[in-house]
Formats: structure tokens, C-alpha cells, sequence
């Protein structure tokens, strides 16, 4: 008689690892069979791809471009899914934060030394206020988040895009499809690499600190786990909700605010580049930590990475995204499965 | 008058295809699953409506493998969170991301090109002489009659008047005891989750088929996720949400018009309308009324997978 399975409440780290990387070889297996049968040599391309990311200093420098806003994305969706709050919306936030301080760093004469903290705190201030309306909503009304923060990407893509296009475009160069450049940028650390990629390392790794340590982070963990037990231990929970997603709006708002001034340099439609979402992603594969959330959008960015190179070598962009969404798919997969162990009686 | 009807015409058509996709959704998160994947679902129908009319052009061919496209797409969806448990949440993103990546490289040698064989008009008698609301409710495609009358008189009976619709529901609220009685909660989920595909897929047929005659990159625009907050705002029911999806096309041509007859406002600042009035209609109702907040509910254990014999 077969020994009966049993499903793990907490399942160990190796094993989750183990599953993952086995749901990464099986994408690529799959990805390779398809690439086979479609005329093209796999290993060829898997050549190209190691060399052109992990393999060289500039795809090195281009997988810590790429995971800078995936940290940041990441982390203000980890921060609510901790407390069972949704922000769907880090996508709206980071271009909310990308404009603010796109505002500051074109319109508003300050000297140089002030210039890049005023940035960064228009980006906090205005990601939070683009998840203001839905937070409220949420704490006191009940009304669910994964909605609200939802629609309000299509609403500051929409208006970002019109901001480049029209009032804001650049016309000094009649790059018409964004703002001009800004005067003063995020310096460089490490090549292309700017100071940026460190600042969101040091947020994730505070993040997780504050909140494993402070009472806020207590409290907030109780309010997530078990409302009822929180409300009977007299924690008033709707505010607290309520700053969890505006601490979130923050975190995606600098994320907009330091791609826009270390990567991108303006203000342009799309500059939010899926970041977003990917941030869910990225938040649901680091699973409990926060320091987890780094390895998450190392692959993130190295999937990111993966796809230009595929673009490079005539595998258009939504092909990428197909395979986004398997790899994804398979790594969900992965993790429940990795929780069943037979056990021997 | 002219205005008027036209704007009325636009939105019954326009909300068809929300109609379509919300429904579904409906009956997949009835049964307790979050199925995020609807925009992608939406992008395949659309796709394989226009590749399928162009290798026969009949417009209920292209429709049904619309559907059943969908359906396939949702049974991906049941397999991995329903059948495996994986995270719903998860599994939907990536649906998603699967179906708007495939259906651009599917569609890559009909895109731009107009759509073979579409829906035309049908003309209800007498109906369709009323001034101003006949030309824009019956003098329309016959999708737009299934999406508004059909289908969700049939999803309301189906839920609420049958007991295998019972069933479905007691899956959504309480899966634990649908288990005890002896329902399988897998197989009613997987079941919920491949209908809503099926509607997503239909969704998309509606689209090419009825609404926009031709297939581009990423037309589907956030429809998909628009059905999705739908849902919510319809409080889970199959003929509010349809109600609410007409509501939703009116927002969207009322922008549509504004562009149109060259209001002073940025066509993209219009385009804000249908997601900022969606915002509105969720939260305003909850404003109003503490009671509504309980009759509006999410079934209970929405997104949550059941395992036997957990908490």
C-alpha cells in the first residue's frame, strides 16, 4: 500500500526551491520544444541569452536596472498582502510618483542639492495619494481595494500619456511623444547602474526590519491574520488599513520617481513598463519576507532581460509575455505541489 | 434626438461585450474562484473569432470557437487553481498574461485586415419604431438580445431556481459542508471556472464580430478587468451585472461622443470616464447604505481553495 500524502501548513525552504527550479526547467523545456519545432535552434538562443544577462557587465547592469522597480513594485504589494490587502494598483501609483516628480524636476527652479530629495518625496507623497481614494474605501466602507486600485492604472496611464503627448511634450527636440529631458538625474553608482538600485535595496530591507520589530508592524500583522482577534485585543483596524495602502502608494510612487530620474530620464507614456504588475508577482513569489523580495526580482528582471534578448533575436514581445504568463503559471503550480509530502506509517 | 440615439445604440453595443465577460464571472466566482484571467480570455476569443471567420466566413462559427477557445482557456485556469490548488490569484495573472501574448501572435497575419463575416442588425418589428430607445435596443445584432436577455435570464434561473445551481453557490459559500452532502467541490468549481471562460471567449467574439470589425495588438484595452469590478458592483448577481455593463457602455460613449463633436476636453482625459465612473459606482452605493454592504457580499469563501479535511 502506497504511503498517504499530506499537505505541509509551512512548507520548507529547499523544497519550495527545488519546485521552483524544477517549474523554471520545465518552462524552458517547454519553450526550447516549441522553439525546436518552429525552426529555430534552442541552444543557440539559451547561449545568447546567458551571455547577454548574467554572462556580461552590461547585462549585469541591465538586471540591476530592471530590479530596481521590481523591488520597489514588489514591496509595496508584499507590504499589503501581509495585512490581506490587494494593491493591484502599484502599476497607477508608480506613474502618479514618475509625474510628480517629473513636475518638480522640470518646472520647479530648486538648487541642486535639494532637487533629488524633493523628487523623491513628491513621488512618495503623490503615490500615495493615487491609492488615497481606494484605501479610505477600503478601511472604513469595506470596498474592495483589488478593484478600485485596479481601475486607477488605466486612469494615470491614460493621463500620463496625455501629459507627454500634449501639455508637457517636449518641444525643444520635437520628441513629441515625451517631456524633455530632466536637468538633473539620479548619479551613477556602478556603469549604467545608479544610486537608485542601492536606495531600493536599503527600503526592503528597512521594510521588512520596521515591520518585523515595530508595533505598527505587531498590530498590522494581526489586523491580516485574524481581524476579529485584533478587534478583541482593542486594535482599531481601519486605520491602520488605511496606512498600510498609503505606505504601499509610497513605495511605488518612489519606484516611479527613481526610474523616471535614474532610468528613463522623462517623462513618457508607458514608463511604468508592466512594473506594476510584475510587482505582484514578484510579492507573491517572496512569499512571507521581505528579504525575499530580493532573489524575487533578481529573476523577475532576469525573466525581463530574457525577453529583450528573445526581441533581439526576432521573438516578438508578446511571445515574451506568453511565456511570462507559463512560467508564472508553472511556479503557482510548483508551490502548492512542493506542500505534499508522503509520509511512511 | 439623433445624439441621443446614437449614444444609446453605442452603449447597448459597447456594453455587450462587458455583458458577456461579467456574466461569466459571475458564475465563476459563485462557485468561490477569483478567475483573474478574464482579460486574456477576452483577447483569445477575439482573435479566434477573426481567424476562424476567415477560413469560413459564418459568424456563429467564428463565435462558437470563440467559446470554445475560452472554455479551453478556462480549463487551463480549473486544472492549475482548482484541480492543483495553486494560488488563484496567481494562476489568473498568468492566464492572463498567457491569452494577451498568444492572442497578438495568433493574430498576427489577420491583424489590420477586416473582419470576414460579422453580425449584422435584425430589425425586431414594430420595436424597433419607437423613437429614440427602438433603433438603439431592437434594431441590434442578435449577440447583443443573448448577452442582455438570454444568457442572464438563464444564469438566474440556473443559480438561483435549480438545485444544481445550488450546488454552484454552496461551493462559493461554504465548501466544507458541500463536500459533507456529497457535491464534489472540485468538479462544480472547474465546471464554474470553464463556463466563465466560454463567456470570456464569447466576450471576445462580440467584439470583432459585432462591435470592432477588425483584429489589433491589445484592442481588448482592460475590458476584461472592467468585468471584473463589475462583478463586484453588481454584488455577484447575473442580471444586475449585465444592467451594470449597460450602465458602463453609456460612461463609455458618453467620452466616446464627446470626441465625436469635438468637446474642448483631451480625448485621453475622456477615456478616464469608464474606470472613474466604475470607481463611483463602486464605492457610492456603500456610501448611501450600511445594509446594501451585506446584501452585496462576495460569497464567503471567494478565492479560497478547499482542501478537505483543512480549517
Amino acid at each position: 500500500m502506497s504511503a498517504p500524502l499530506v499537505r505541509l501548513a509551512v512548507v520548507p525552504p529547499r523544497r519550495l526551491a527545488v519546485a521552483r527550479i524544477l517549474a523554471v526547467l520545465a518552462t524552458l523545456a517547454t519553450v526550447g520544444i516549441v522553439l525546436a519545432l518552429s525552426g529555430r535552434d534552442p541552444l543557440l538562443l539559451g547561449r545568447l541569452i546567458l551571455r547577454s544577462t548574467v554572462g556580461s557587465r552590461f547585462g549585469l547592469e541591465d538586471l540591476a536596472l530592471f530590479m530596481t522597480p521590481l523591488l520597489l513594485t514588489g514591496a509595496s504589494v508584499w507590504n499589503g498582502v501581509r495585512v490581506n490587502l490587494w494593491n493591484i494598483g502599484a502599476e497607477g501609483q508608480f506613474y502618479a510618483g514618475a509625474t510628480a516628480a517629473s513636475a518638480i524636476g522640470l518646472f520647479v527652479p530648486l538648487p541642486g542639492a535639494l532637487m533629488l530629495p524633493v523628487m523623491a518625496l513628491a513621488g512618495v507623497l503623490a503615490g500615495a495619494a493615487w491609492i488615497a481614494l481606494p484605501a479610505v474605501a477600503r478601511a472604513w466602507l469595506s470596498v474592495s481595494e483589488i478593484i478600485t486600485t485596479l481601475l486607477l492604472n488605466f486612469v494615470a496611464s491614460l493621463l500620463v500619456y496625455y501629459l507627454a503627448t500634449g501639455p508637457w511634450a517636449d518641444h525643444v527636440t520635437n520628441a513629441l511623444a515625451s517631456t524633455e529631458r530632466l536637468r538633473i538625474l539620479i548619479p551613477a553608482v556602478w556603469g549604467a547602474v545608479h544610486w537608485g538600485f542601492v536606495v531600493a535595496l536599503v527600503v526592503v530591507v528597512v521594510l521588512g526590519v520596521v515591520l518585523a520589530r515595530s508595533r505598527f508592524g505587531y498590530e498590522t500583522a494581526i489586523c491580516g491574520a485574524n481581524p476579529d482577534a485584533a478587534r478583541y485585543a482593542g486594535i482599531a483596524a481601519a486605520p491602520l488599513l488605511c496606512t498600510v495602502m498609503l505606505v504601499s502608494g509610497g513605495l511605488a510612487g518612489l519606484a516611479g520617481m527613481i526610474e523616471v530620474a535614474g532610468t528613463v530620464h522623462r517623462l513618457q507614456g508607458g514608463i511604468a513598463n508592466n512594473y506594476g504588475y510584475l510587482g505582484i508577482v514578484v510579492a507573491l513569489l517572496a512569499r512571507g519576507s521581505a528579504v525575499a523580495l530580493i532573489p524575487a526580482a533578481a529573476l523577475m528582471a532576469l525573466i525581463l532581460d530574457t525577453g529583450i534578448v528573445l526581441q533581439t533575436a526576432q521573438i516578438s514581445a508578446s511571445a515574451v509575455l506568453a511565456i511570462t504568463g507559463g512560467l508564472m503559471a508553472a511556479i503557482a503550480v510548483a508551490d502548492e505541489l512542493a506542500a505534499y509530502v508522503r509520509v511512511k506509517l | 434626438m439623433e445624439l441621443l440615439t446614437g449614444l444609446l445604440s453605442h452603449a447597448v453595443l459597447s456594453g455587450s461585450i462587458l455583458a458577456f465577460a461579467a456574466l461569466g464571472e459571475v458564475i465563476a466566482e459563485r462557485s468561490g474562484v477569483t478567475d483573474l484571467g478574464v482579460e486574456g480570455l477576452v483577447s483569445i476569443g477575439a482573435v479566434v473569432a477573426v481567424i476562424t471567420v476567415a477560413v469560413s466566413p459564418h459568424p456563429w462559427g467564428g463565435f462558437l470557437a470563440a467559446g470554445i477557445a475560452g472554455g479551453v482557456g478556462g480549463g487551463v485556469m480549473a486544472l492549475t487553481a482548482v484541480v492543483l490548488r495553486a494560488n488563484q490569484l496567481l494562476c489568473g495573472v498568468a492566464l492572463t498574461f498567457l491569452g494577451v501574448g498568444l492572442s497578438a501572435v495568433l493574430g498576427r497575419d489577420v491583424a489590420g485586415a477586416p473582419v470576414a463575416a460579422t453580425f449584422a442588425p435584425v430589425r425586431i418589428p414594430l420595436l424597433a419604431d419607437i423613437p429614440v430607445i427602438g433603433p438603439a435596443f431592437f434594431a441590434q445584432n442578435v449577440l447583443v438580445y443573448l448577452a442582455y436577455l438570454v444568457l442572464p435570464v438563464a444564469a438566474h434561473l440556473w443559480l438561483f431556481r435549480t438545485r444544481a445551481g445550488l450546488a454552484l453557490r454552496a461551493a462559493g459559500e461554504y465548501p466544507a459542508a458541500a463536500d459533507a452532502v456529497g457535491l464534489s467541490v472540485m468538479r462544480l468549481r472547474s465546471l464554474a471556472v470553464i463556463t466563465g471562460g466560454i463567456m470570456a471567449g464569447f466576450a471576445g467574439a462580440d467584439l470583432t464580430l459585432a462591435v470592432v470589425p477588425v483584429w489589433s495588438d491589445g484592442m481588448v484595452a482592460g475590458r476584461g478587468w472592467i468585468a471584473l469590478a463589475l462583478v463586484i458592483f453588481a454584488g455577484y448577481r447575473p442580471i444586475p451585472v449585465v444592467l451594470c455593463a449597460l450602465l458602463f457602455g453609456l460612461v463609455t460613449s458618453i467620452g466616446f461622443m464627446g470626441q465625436a463633436r469635438g468637446w474642448p476636453v483631451a480625448p485621453a482625459v475622456l477615456n478616464t470616464l469608464p474606470y472613474l465612473g466604475t470607481i463611483g459606482c463602486v464605492i457610492v452605493p456603500l456610501l448611501l447604505s450600511r445594509r446594501l454592504r451585506r446584501t452585496m457580499a462576495a460569497p464567503a469563501s471567494l478565492g479560497t481553495p478547499y482542501h478537505r479535511g483543512g480549517r
